[in-house]
């Protein structure tokens, strides 16, 4: 029942996101015919072929008719046809997606981590040393844009120590496979991977921490130390695991950004992931290869979002009570 | 057993608790009573070594010092030697696990090795606090107030310590759960040591067997609980008492001027306490023992401000006071009730030296020491039945209110000016020089009376004699008159012998009963006492013809005198 209503709200938010995408485009200024072939050639064109062109696009038919079509489409898994690639937007995102995938998904998992444990042991330790130095350069490093860490990590370690490749996902016609092939993508992957969990890692390190502080002064807490459970205990079990909601939430909602701050990193890194893709598409205008991308980004952050209202239940009990 | 000496705790160099020192055994509970901030809970988190404080001391548990001994030492002896309930139900256990977990874990943690044995034994024990399996299995979230805090118990029972502390264990409870907590810890506590940190005074004494009453981070006074509750000795335990809304209290509800500090020197609460000497300031009174009971006073606890020693007198053989026996502590109320010529204003009269009395005594403290048969109008006044008539009818207010100083030559025309205005204030009463100058005939009753209380009190006396003040007023200001005395006895610790016949108003503001008859003392006792279960003939006679009963109290009263059951408290 609970379950339901949950998949429902996000039927919703996906039927809006279809939509969306499919009136967008119809929204732009001039024809779609404009948008797809350019001023000049469709100034070039003959009447007969714009018709042509309008019959083969089912430009003429009416709205509904159109929608239909494309959620047809769309089931079938058909986003269109890249004229730059000249192959369908699937086949191209399929080429660049698992890229992506690796870099951020692991750095969404990394950086959730990383920011998860600081948190829970700066927080214990609020106001001494360790939490100071971690509070401070956190602060710092989330303080740059991620772009920016990018280009250090680069130079310092890439340029400077050349201890890991300037660009690319892996050792171009190197012919790996197995083990080296696995240690050649990490090679490629450190880089990219540490500019996006550094930039990344205050929010939950931030979150978590401060939640840390407030856990800590809870009744329960005492009621733990007092039946004589051990530090660790206290800091993960009781303390570490009723502070993790507001951070778990807090990746769900980080996770476009993670998205847009991934399409920078790659760039920065001419990683070949879905940023690279994105960006090469906005040069060359690529529209039915953009909105393939921009839908894939819609529905992954729409179900990053399903996923951690999914964990919300298993992490505290009181969420399926409260709805 | 527990033994905790010269336990010194605190924060930032705030000491939160002060020397504190005391011993129990199997079977003991205490009941720790103050205000908040006193340092109760402290004293708990300090037995378990989890005040994050500095200590110094020791809290010795199975022969080891538990404020020295090693953290790691310390964590196995917490659930296992010494457990604590904590006072918010609503936070007190992990929002995240079962309660049945939450229990397992507590098992685990002090050494049952197999899942099953500890998982069956927290059901056995959450099933001997009353918790069904259902309940085991929910989240804390899912149960009552009630059920929360007998999973508290149950966790804390997990693995058979032998202290439990529980801090506010029925605080935010309704009456029927608090009911059938105190019951479940009443059997529990039966073979351990336990502490009970309360401010709730009916729960510590159904409870507890033992009590001691911290102020300011001290004990300021320790003993059996009912004798405690019954005769508080010390003047804060009083106040507290006084302060407190117990279903048996008759007396209106008084609190303690003030407020409390930590940083006071000499004794802490001798900036709120009505009865300090000069001593008081500047040292702490240690806690002595002073016949079965503990008091931290440098006068000895409470003060007896009048003590009448077989006193008699009488008027051409006609014995009018025989044999009266009678002690009116500081800050207290007593009322002398009885009928009219059963001799009460003959015995007001005698203690103010009107009439010479035939045999007998009447001791007077004076700040402190005692004075034999002192006549000092300075520590003892009266206000008499009639205003109208006991003021001078040919002097003004402030005539009138100075009269005491120009008799006593206390001070200049200014000061004196200055203390009848005081005065006047004290009494509510305006103290311009439009009022200063009316005659009592300009005055309505209840004017007058304040005046001749405001006459009564301008020589500061610690002993007021109210002889029927309010019998010739209406009910509304006679409540203002009764409110005004209160006031003075609640920040000067004024001790009052109120002298009427009306019981209704007696109960109402006195601490203690005197019934007289035919010139003697035939009954005295705490108020409430007294009138619920009157052991005398003549009280229970004087009880049922006073108006305004129901007819079935009146009944019930005549026929079971004695009947108030187990549930009634021991003190007032």
């Amino acid at each position: 029942m609970k379950k339901t209503g949950l998949v429902a709200n996000y039927m919703i938010a996906l039927l809006v996101i279809l939509a969306v995408n499919f009136i967008l485009p119809r929204l732009m200024p001039g024809n779609p015919l404009q948008a797809i072939y350019g001023d000049e050639a469709l100034l070039a064109m003959t009447p007969q072929l714009q018709e042509e062109l309008v019959r083969r696009f089912a430009l003429d038919r009416p709205l509904a008719e159109q929608l239909v079509s494309y959620l047809g489409t769309l089931c079938r898994g058909d986003l269109g046809y890249s004229y730059f690639y000249n192959a369908p937007v699937a086949g191209v995102i399929l080429d660049f997606l698992p890229w992506t995938l690796l870099l951020t998904g692991l750095a969404l998992l990394l950086s959730t981590l990383f920011g998860l444990f600081l948190g829970i042991e700066s927080g214990y330790r609020r106001g001494r040393m360790l939490d100071k130095v971690l509070l401070g350069g956190n602060m710092l490093l989330g303080g740059l844009p991620d772009f920016f860490v990018g280009i250090l990590l680069l130079l310092f370690f890439g340029v400077f120590l050349s201890l890991a490749p300037l660009a690319g996902a892996m050792e171009p016609y190197a012919g790996h496979s197995g083990l080296a092939l696995a240690l050649d993508v990490l090679r490629h992957l450190a880089l990219p991977l540490a500019a996006l969990v550094i930039a990344r890692m205050t929010g939950a390190y931030l979150l978590t921490r401060n939640t840390m502080v407030a856990t800590l002064g809870s009744a329960y807490i005492l009621t733990a130390r007092a039946k004589g459970c051990t530090d660790s205990s206290i800091r993960y079990r009781h303390a570490g695991r009723n502070s993790l909601l507001p951070a778990v939430t807090a990746t769900g909602v980080q996770f476009a950004n993670l998205v847009t701050g991934a399409l920078f990193i790659e760039i920065v890194f001419s990683y070949p992931g879905m940023g690279s893709l994105l960006y090469k598409s906005l040069l060359t205008r690529d529209y039915p290869l953009l909105e393939g991308i921009l839908l894939l980004v819609a529905l992954s952050v729409l179900l990053v979002n399903f996923l951690v209202d999914l964990l919300y239940a298993k992490l505290d009990p009181r969420v399926n009570y409260a709805r | 057993m527990l033994q905790v000496k010269d336990l010194k705790v605190s924060y930032d160099g705030l000491p939160v608790i002060n020397r504190v020192s005391f011993e129990l055994r199997k079977g003991d509970v205490l009941g720790v009573i103050g205000e908040s901030g006193a340092g109760k809970t402290t004293l708990g988190l300090s037995i378990l070594g989890l005040v994050e404080g500095r200590c110094s001391g020791a809290v010795i548990l199975n022969e080891r010092n538990i404020l020295t001994c090693p953290e790691e030492e310390r964590r196995r002896m917490r659930g296992k030697e010494a457990a604590m309930v904590f006072q918010n139900v609503e936070d007190a256990l992990n929002p995240l696990y079962t309660v049945a977990s939450q229990i397992v874990e507590s098992l685990e943690i002090h050494g049952v090795r197999e899942r099953a044995a500890a998982r069956s034994r927290a059901l056995e024990l959450l099933a001997t606090v009353g918790l069904e399996q259902r309940q085991a299995r929910s989240y804390p979230h899912h149960l009552s107030g009630g059920e929360k805090q007998r999973a508290l118990i149950a966790l804390a029972l997990a693995n058979d310590p032998d202290i439990l502390i529980f801090d506010e264990p029925t605080a935010a409870l309704d009456a029927l759960t608090k009911a059938h907590i105190i019951s479940l810890l009443k059997k529990i506590t039966l073979d351990k040591i336990s502490l009970v940190i309360t401010h709730d005074i009916a729960t510590a004494a159904r409870l507890t067997n033992k009590m001691a009453v911290l102020y300011g981070g001290r004990i300021v006074e320790a003993g059996v609980t009912g004798e405690v509750l019954a005769n508080p000795r010390h003047p804060y335990t009083r106040a507290l008492l006084r302060s407190y809304p117990g279903m048996d209290t008759t007396k209106d509800l008084q609190g303690i001027p003030g407020r409390l500090s930590h940083e006071s020197a000499g004794c802490a609460f001798h900036p709120r306490c009505t009865q300090k000497a000069a001593l008081c300031g500047s040292e702490v009174p240690p806690l002595v023992n002073a016949g079965g009971r503990q008091v931290a006073c440098h006068r000895g606890g409470i003060v007896p401000l009048l003590e009448i020693k077989k006193l008699s007198k009488s008027f051409g053989g006609h014995n009018v006071l025989q044999d009266i026996g009678l002690t009116l502590w500081e800050g207290e109320t007593l009322a002398l009730v009885g009928e009219s010529g059963s001799g009460k204003t003959t015995l007001a009269k005698t203690v103010m030296g009107l009439i010479k009395a035939d045999g007998g005594q009447i001791l007077l403290d004076c700040g402190g020491e005692k004075a034999k048969n002192v006549r000092s109008h300075e520590r003892v006044q009266m206000v008499f039945q009639n205003p109208g008539e006991s003021i001078n009818h040919r002097m003004n207010v402030l005539q009138a209110v100075k009269e005491p100083l120009d008799i006593n030559r206390r001070g200049t025309e200014e000061e004196k000016l200055a203390q009848v205005k005081a005065v006047l204030n004290d009494a509510e009463l305006p103290s311009d020089d439009l009022f200063l100058r009316k005659y009592p005939h300009q005055l309505s009753g209840g004017e007058v009376q304040r005046v001749a209380i405001a006459r009564a009190l301008v020589l500061n006396p610690k002993v007021l004699i109210a002889d029927e003040p309010t019998s010739a007023l209406d009910p509304s200001v006679q409540a203002k008159i009764l409110k005004l005395l209160l006031n003075l006895q609640e920040k000067k610790g004024l001790a009052i012998l109120l002298i009427t016949h009306d019981l209704a108003l007696a109960r109402k503001v006195s601490d203690r009963l005197a019934v007289m008859q035919q010139g003697r003392i035939v009954e005295e006792g705490p108020c409430a006492q007294v009138l619920r279960n009157p052991r005398s003939e003549y009280t229970r006679s004087l009880l049922a013809a006073t108006p305004g009963q129901a007819e079935a109290a009146a009944e019930q009263l005549k026929k079971s005198p004695y009947g108030a059951g187990w549930e009634a408290l021991p003190w007032v």
